[in-house]
């Protein structure tokens, strides 16, 4: 059953490919949490997440430095190498500097033929909040002139409609990974939220409840690791959380915009549409771009409770400002819970995979002892 | 009851065997050959003047990063955990481990009975490593072995970049062209890498007493500056190549008990 999860995810290109060729639709290509995909799916369209790859970058070095975001590059060199041809456009939000950097990319480089940038204000804050939904009724606007066609309130209500259903369904799924043994691992469990991101959320709301009517009766459980936290600034594919399994670990609470941050909090079904959407991609994601320190505290504090975790380990892509400034506050606030921390300044390419796997092998080593 | 644990490193393979618990012997080979071969004659020579052989080893656990690659190891465990049980064998009151590789350095804090409590790794290239000084040995034409000693009796330093070991051993050329001392440039390669080493501890606190193990140890120069740096006297125990292996051999220990 997982495996329909893990496949949609391998071919995401072909998906995404496939169901533009079977509706006619168009595909837009997303960056980070903040993007409201329901206006993009109320315009008949389908959102999808950039995601980087492992291997060495060819393309992208003559356009950008080293020191850049390892995952940016990666996206940016997968679209010089084609990757993305069978997408019609980009949403770009004004996340971190690089993604929004996407925006020129996108429009001068690439040529794509719909680029639209997304306000996201900087600040938790209702003032926020009514400007970001000002912004969205132009993101709207600008989606019903690419596609010629009107964006009904009820439409939007519908997709807000499918996307809380999905998001509570994923929500179930996590608590699957909590129990004790977990009956999904932390690995699976991200395969599932990151499949979330690739292809049409009624077909993945049909094979959430598949999944949750399947596991119950799952005869080949993951194990009962070491239970790990994992807080995160990009982990685009699962293999990182893997390599933490295959050392004894069991991943069963994160914080992570490639998991639980991409679908915690539900939208007000009742109100506003836009206003409501804008309420909760500015309020409810933790990324600690828009939260302060003690907010985003709060909220790793809220996805370990009750999870039973011995241990944290913070994954940190190199060159990710935002995460890396906030790191030393969360290890203190982690150490001072009594959890050891493990940390790591990440690359895309795998070339410290096997340093990681003697730092962890000794952290799970550490945490058993 | 004989047991013995395996330290297989990127430079030196270290094998030590305990009788009833007490260090009966070690030996110290260089690696170089496969890592099974070399550990498994290791384990030989130290046990070579002794009246025991091979076969009446009861158990034996390796560590270091070739760890699993010995077929005749009962079982592995990392250097992490062999580092504070071997120091904390030697020194029931060592707070931390600051273990100094040819590869990496790292620092460990102890707790009770031996137990990790944290620790960090440098995870900046190999400015802080004993690879890094080998590096230098040769560019300055040192023997490894003399570059503390000389080291210490230098006046004043030349600055050596701690943050890339390629951009380093160009700043060495450079200040060797411009006729500075050996002895001086010897002192900003260890402060050099004592910087990288300190940024390490800074990861998990230092906490007294405070034991340096491993192949650098052995540098009384890169002791000194961390000593100096961090203003706790740090213990370097008579043979600081073997703490990882006696780790091994005590874990070793506790599982024959156990079986």
């Amino acid at each position: 059953m997982i495996d329909e999860f893990r496949e949609r995810l391998l071919n995401r290109h072909q998906v995404a490919a496939a169901w533009k060729e079977q509706t006619g639709g168009k595909v837009l290509g997303t960056f980070c949490c903040c993007v409201p995909e329901e206006i993009i799916h109320a315009a008949g369209m389908l959102p999808v997440r950039i995601l980087g790859e492992h291997e060495e970058t060819t393309e992208v070095d003559i356009h950008f430095p080293t020191n850049l975001c390892p995952y940016c590059k990666s996206c940016f060199d997968q679209a010089l190498k084609g990757k993305y041809d069978y997408l019609d456009g980009f949403v770009i939000p004004n996340v971190c500097n690089v993604i929004k950097s996407m925006y020129g990319f996108c429009k001068l480089l690439l040529k794509a033929p719909y680029v639209h940038f997304v306000e996201v204000p900087q600040r938790l804050s209702s003032n926020g909040v009514n400007f970001f939904a000002e912004d969205l009724v132009e993101f709207k606007n600008s989606l019903e002139d690419f596609s010629g066609k009107q964006i009904s309130n009820e439409a939007l209500r519908n997709s807000i409609g499918v996307y809380n259903e999905n998001r509570a369904l994923l929500e179930e799924v996590y608590q699957l990974r909590r129990k004790s043994p977990p009956l999904i691992s932390g690995s699976e469990a991200q395969e599932i939220v990151i499949s979330s991101m690739l292809m049409p959320k009624e077909e993945h709301n049909r094979l959430l409840t598949q999944l949750l009517d399947w596991v119950e009766s799952r005869d080949n459980l993951p194990g009962d690791g070491v239970r790990i936290f994992i807080s995160a600034s990009v982990l685009d594919d699962t293999d990182f959380l893997q390599l933490v399994e295959e050392c004894g670990g069991m991943v069963v609470a994160d914080d992570m915009p490639m998991g639980s941050r991409y679908f915690y909090g539900s939208v007000d079904s009742t109100g506003d549409a836009l206003h409501a959407l804008a309420d909760r991609y500015l309020n409810k994601i933790a990324c600690p771009r828009k939260m302060l320190p003690d907010e985003r505290l709060a909220f790793a504090d809220n996805m370990m409770k009750d999870a039973a975790v011995r241990g944290t380990i913070i994954h940190n892509m190199r060159a990710c400002d935002p995460h890396l400034y906030e790191y030393p506050l969360l290890r203190q606030k982690m150490e001072s819970k009594g959890l050891p921390v493990l940390f790591f300044r990440g690359e895309e390419t795998e070339t410290e995979r096997e340093q990681q796997r003697a730092d962890i092998e000794a952290f799970i080593e550490m945490l058993e002892d | 009851m004989l047991v013995a644990g395996i330290d297989v490193g990127v430079r030196n393979v270290s094998a030590v065997v305990l009788r009833d618990g007490d260090i009966l012997s070690y030996c110290i080979l260089t690696s170089g050959e496969a890592g099974a071969t070399v550990s498994r004659r290791a384990v030989e020579k130290a046990i070579e003047n002794t009246t025991f052989d091979f076969t009446d080893l009861r158990y034996i656990v390796a560590t270091g990063c070739g760890r699993n690659g010995i077929p005749f190891a009962n079982r592995q465990s990392t250097e992490v955990v062999c580092q504070a049980r071997g120091a904390f064998h030697l020194l029931p009151s060592v707070r931390t481990v600051i273990n100094l590789g040819a590869e990496s350095s790292r620092a460990i804090r102890v707790g009770e009975a031996g137990r990790v409590e944290a620790f960090a790794k440098n995870d900046k290239c190999a400015a802080g490593s004993g690879l890094f000084l080998e590096t230098m040995s040769t560019v300055l034409e040192t023997p490894v072995e003399l570059m503390g000693e000389l080291s210490l009796k230098a006046n004043g330093w030349e600055d050596v970049s701690s943050i890339c070991a390629v951009f380093a051993e160009s700043e060495v050329i450079s200040h060797i062209h411009r006729g500075v001392s050996r002895d001086r440039i010897l002192v900003g390669v260890h402060r050099a890498v004592a910087g990288r080493i300190l940024e390490t501890l800074g990861t998990v606190g230092i906490k007294s007493d405070v034991m340096a193990t491993g192949g650098v140890a052995k540098n009384a120069a890169v002791v000194k500056e961390l000593e100096d740096k961090t203003g706790f006297s740090i213990i370097v125990p008579p043979e600081p190549q073997i703490v990882g292996a006696l780790g091994a051999a005590l874990l070793a220990q506790e599982r024959a008990a156990k079986s």
